[in-house]
Order: C-alpha cells, then sequence, then structure tokens
C-alpha cells in the first residue's frame, strides 16, 4: 500500500512535470506559426526593396530602408563590436590571472544583463545630443556595446578550449605571438570564434531598444549618411505595430517574417558549426 | 621581438575598453540624472506625478509597474524553467533531447520586437478572454483582480516576460543539473527512490544554480524594453490591481524620451529612471553571479 502511493506520486510528478515543460515551448511555436501565417503572404523581392506604403490607400509597400538600414547597423556593429569583442575575450582567455582580465570579466558578465535601453541613453549623450540630430553612427556605436560582452565571453571559451599541447606546440614554433594567436590558434579556435560572432549577429540584427533613442526610424528615406536618422528592421516592427493604421500593422507582420527567418538562418548555421566541432 | 612586447599591451588596452564602457554609462547616467536629484531629493522616486507642464515628476508608479510585471513573470517562469529543465535532461526520450534544448535556445535568442508583436496581436487578446475576464467577473472582489480588465495591462506584460526568460533560467538549471555527478544519482536509485524522489532530491542538490536562474531571469525581466512597452498600456497611474495598465521604468523611458528635449527636467527625470532601474538590476544580477559562482566551485 506505502509502496502504491509512492508510485501513485512519482507518476503524477512525472505528469505535471512534462506537461510544464510541453507548455513552456508552445509559445515559440504558436509565434512561428502567427509570425508566417500573417507575414509570410507579403513578402516578395518588392517588399524587400520598396519604400513603405502610406498609411492608407497606395500599394503594397515594402521596407527597403529599414533592410538597408539594418545591414548598415549590424555591419558596423560587427566591425567595431566584433574586434573589439574579439582582442578582449582572447586577453581573457591568455592572461587570464590578471586582475585586470578577472575585472574585466565581471564587468562583461554584468554588462550582459544590462538593460540595453540604458545603452542607447548612454549613446544618445555621447553621439546624439552634441550632433543634435539622432543619427546612424548613434544607432551602430549602441549596437555594439550590447554584443561586445557576448562576443567577449565567446571567444573567450573558444580560446579556452584550445588544448594546452597545442598551444604550446604553435609558440615552439618560433613564430611571434600575433602570428600565433591570430594565424595558428586562431584555426583551431575559428569555430568557436565564428559561432561568437553568429551570436553577437543574431543580436544586433534582433535589438530594438537602443535604436529609439539613437536613430530614430525615418520612414521615406533609405541612407542617407551615418551621420543622418536610419531605420532598422525591428524598429519599423515596433513603430508600425503600435500605429493605428491596419496597412502599416501588415507591414509589421511581414518585417517580422523577415526578420525572424534572419534569426532562424543564423541559429541553425550556428548550430551546424557547434554539431561539426563535436564530430 | 618588439611585437612580443606590443602585443599584449594591444590586448590590455582591447580589455579596458570594456571597463571603459562600463564606467562611463555608470558616470553618464549620474551626471545626466543629477540636476533633479538636486532640486527634489530622493522623493522623486516615491512620487506619483508625471506633470511637464509643472516640470513635477516622480517614478513610483513605473518602479511599482516594474516590481509587479517582473514578479508576475518570475513567479510563472520558474515552475516552467524547472520542468522544462528537468524534462530534458532526466524524463524525455534521449533521441529528442537535443531537439528541445535547441528550441529551448532558439526562444531565448528570439528578439524581444517580435515577442512584443506576438504578445500585442495574439497573446493579449487571448488572455483578456479567457484568463483575465473570467477572473474579474468571478473573483472581482479579491483586490488583485478588480480592475475590469482591457487586454493590454500589467497582468499581460507580466505573463509575457513570462514567456520570454523561461527558456533562459531554464538553461542554467539544465546545465547545473546534467553536471550532477552521476554516482550521486546512481546511489539515490540504489536506495530504491521512485524518479520523482530521485529529482527531488537531486534538485536540492542544485539549489544554488536554480536561485541564480531565478535572479537572472528577473534581471532581464525588469530591463526588458520594447516587448513590455508594447503590451504594459503606458498609462501613468499608480496601480491598484494586476489588471490595470501601467507603465515600467524601462517603458516609460522609450514612450516618454522622443518628448524630453523640450522640458527641462524630463531628460534628468528620464535618466534618473534609469539610474534606479540599473541599481536594482545590478543588485539583482550580482546576486545571481554569486550564486552561479557557487554551483560552479561546488561542481
Amino acid at each position: 500500500m506505502r509502496l502504491n502511493k509512492r508510485k501513485i506520486i512519482d507518476r503524477l510528478m512525472l505528469g505535471i512535470i512534462s506537461a510544464l515543460a510541453i507548455a513552456s515551448a508552445i509559445p515559440i511555436f504558436a509565434i512561428a506559426v502567427n509570425v508566417y501565417s500573417e507575414g509570410a503572404r507579403y513578402i516578395s523581392l518588392n517588399f524587400l526593396i520598396d519604400l513603405p506604403p502610406p498609411p492608407v490607400g497606395g500599394g503594397g509597400g515594402g521596407i527597403g530602408p529599414a533592410l538597408v538600414g539594418t545591414l548598415v547597423l549590424v555591419a558596423l556593429a560587427l566591425a567595431i563590436g566584433g574586434s573589439i569583442g574579439f582582442f578582449t575575450g582572447l586577453y581573457l582567455s591568455e592572461f587570464s590571472h590578471t586582475r585586470l582580465a578577472q575585472y574585466t570579466q565581471m564587468f562583461l558578465q554584468v554588462m550582459v544583463e544590462f538593460p540595453t535601453i540604458i545603452v542607447g541613453l548612454f549613446a544618445y549623450m555621447i553621439l546624439v545630443a552634441p550632433l543634435k540630430r539622432f543619427n546612424a553612427l548613434a544607432g551602430a556605436i549602441a549596437l555594439s556595446i550590447v554584443i561586445i560582452p557576448y562576443i567577449a565571453l565567446n571567444v573567450r571559451e573558444a580560446y579556452k578550449s584550445i588544448p594546452y599541447t597545442l598551444k604550446e606546440a604553435a609558440f615552439s614554433l618560433g613564430v611571434s605571438a600575433p602570428i600565433a594567436y591570430l594565424r595558428i590558434l586562431l584555426s583551431a579556435a575559428r569555430r568557436g570564434v565564428l559561432t561568437a560572432l553568429l551570436i553577437g549577429l543574431a543580436k544586433a540584427a534582433g535589438e530594438t531598444a537602443p535604436l529609439l533613442l539613437t536613430i530614430l526610424g525615418t520612414t521615406f528615406t533609405y541612407f542617407g549618411g551615418l551621420d543622418q536618422p536610419i531605420n532598422a528592421i525591428p524598429l519599423l516592427i515596433y513603430n508600425f505595430a503600435l500605429s493605428p493604421y491596419e496597412k502599416w500593422h501588415q507591414v509589421a507582420w511581414g518585417a517580422a517574417a523577415v526578420l525572424l527567418t534572419i534569426i532562424l538562418v543564423i541559429f541553425i548555421v550556428s548550430r551546424l558549426i557547434i554539431k561539426e566541432v563535436k564530430v | 621581438m618588439n611585437s612580443e612586447k606590443i602585443f599584449p599591451i594591444f590586448l590590455i588596452v582591447f580589455a579596458s575598453i570594456s571597463l571603459l564602457i562600463v564606467t562611463s554609462i555608470v558616470i553618464s547616467l549620474i551626471i545626466n540624472s543629477y540636476p533633479i536629484f538636486l532640486r527634489d531629493g530622493f522623493s522623486f522616486i516615491f512620487k506619483s506625478v508625471w506633470n511637464p507642464v509643472k516640470e513635477d515628476y516622480g517614478i513610483l508608479p513605473a518602479l511599482l509597474g516594474t516590481l509587479i510585471s517582473s514578479a508576475i513573470a518570475i513567479s510563472i517562469a520558474m515552475p516552467l524553467a524547472i520542468s522544462l529543465a528537468i524534462f530534458s535532461a532526466e524524463i524525455a526520450p534521449t533521441s529528442i533531447r537535443g531537439f528541445i534544448n535547441s528550441v529551448s535556445d532558439l526562444m531565448a535568442s528570439l528578439p524581444s520586437v517580435i515577442y512584443g508583436l506576438w504578445g500585442l496581436y495574439v497573446l493579449a487578446p487571448i488572455l483578456n478572454q479567457y484568463i483575465m475576464t473570467p477572473l474579474h467577473q468571478y473573483l472581482g472582489f479579491i483586490p488583485l483582480f478588480s480592475t475590469k480588465p482591457i487586454p493590454t495591462n500589467l497582468f499581460t506584460a507580466g505573463v509575457l516576460l513570462a514567456i520570454m526568460i523561461t527558456p533562459f533560467s531554464s538553461s542554467i538549471i539544465r546545465e547545473a543539473y546534467n553536471a550532477i555527478p552521476h554516482h550521486l544519482k546512481e546511489a539515490a536509485y540504489s536506495l530504491g527512490m521512485t524518479r520523482w524522489e530521485v529529482i527531488r532530491t537531486l534538485l536540492g542538490y542544485i539549489k544554488s544554480a536554480i536561485l541564480a536562474g531565478a535572479f537572472l531571469a528577473l534581471g532581464r525581466a525588469m530591463g526588458e524594453t520594447v516587448a513590455v512597452a508594447m503590451v504594459v498600456g503606458n498609462t501613468f497611474t499608480l496601480p491598484r490591481s494586476l489588471f490595470d495598465m501601467g507603465y515600467t521604468i524601462s517603458s516609460l523611458i522609450a514612450n516618454q524620451f522622443p518628448n524630453a528635449e523640450a522640458y527641462s527636467y524630463m531628460m534628468p527625470a528620464l535618466y534618473s529612471g534609469a539610474l534606479v532601474l540599473f541599481t536594482i538590476g545590478l543588485i539583482i544580477n550580482l546576486a545571481g553571479l554569486y550564486w552561479i559562482r557557487r554551483v560552479v566551485t561546488r561542481g
């Protein structure tokens, strides 16, 4: 009888846990289904390059300016944040015993959890207020700051995972430190480094909050220079979804389908890279 | 020879940049919020008023909104996160564990604006019709449910946040669970324990990881901006029930910032809101990192 009661509780608890686990995964499938069923029908080549439609009347329109803006911002953020993050990560891995490395690591872990809107406020202060104009550069800098800790911490892991014997072998060749780290050992850590950059890429492509305070979001102009306002896909989704116009809601869903596809592609590529490394 | 000496210095410069950025962000928050603290002192945090015409600001409703929505989020998210972690580490067939973890990681990396869009147009109406309206109808005498709900409010924001932070928190717990030494699990089974009894015992073993997962997820929920701004209602009143439209500090910044230039004290008010948010978040995240360190050092 006692055993029976324990068995019933066992079954019951395992059932509850499984049900809760499955429930927690439902939203991602619901989101994918909703985004593609609402948004996929608007996607076409024209949708990717056209200007958004006027709020009322006119044709279907597109997200051209926002797509251009996202490409510009992400490229800049990856160039700036990627290089700072990479060399910071390399330092953290190879000089981990130093006090600077320990502090930097702690600061980076705090930075990962920073509310990104605060980064936007910072970029506004240093780049928007002095120029008296919302501008693309401020957005790119804000995104760089957001992705630095992700890239640095992952690059650190990548270099840390190189076997010590391999490092010794690299240095025993008698090459200089930059060549050992950036030519020989980079090829051993390349998958980890690539994954780090992809994580940064996905983060930069999807981040919205700091852009609200830095690039403003133009609607009907493409790229006009780094000192000019610019738009981005996540910002367009935010602005259009909250607008009162049905037509702009449709564009927001279409843009969400584009963004979700970008994120999915990055995610799958990074998974394939990780898988390859295990084989 | 020369590059041997320059290279470490080169790396040190880069590593210092992050320190410099964090320090300047903190300093910039302090400098920019200084005027309002100078004028109003700390009373600014505990006042409920947002009157740009009279230049009178207090962020209490937004602060409460942040606390309420993230409290809802964490209380929904933790049971789900723990279940998801156990399910993928212990219960699910081995062949689909990788898939479950991938789905969970994908959820954690989805842009918050997509959550916001979905929350606004799909989740909010569903919650309103099937959960909030019935709760209000039948349990409306309880103050928590006393407001007649409309789809966007603090409760919706809390539920959306819960969905967003569950996978993140779950991955921390899952990693700790998988790192439990195998002989402990075997020992537990050899005592004749049922699976649930083993799970319960092992969960006790990774308590600090669960705490870390909770704190770090709470920190994320408090700082989230865009998704919350889309579903929280953006109304500046002191919340009286879970179904009130409200503000959080970050959504207040996102919404009011475009107007701030036109007034002399609104910008400082928003920056000091950010400073308050940063301080609370920092304490919570440091607590989370402390617990995670305990997991690492013990294992």
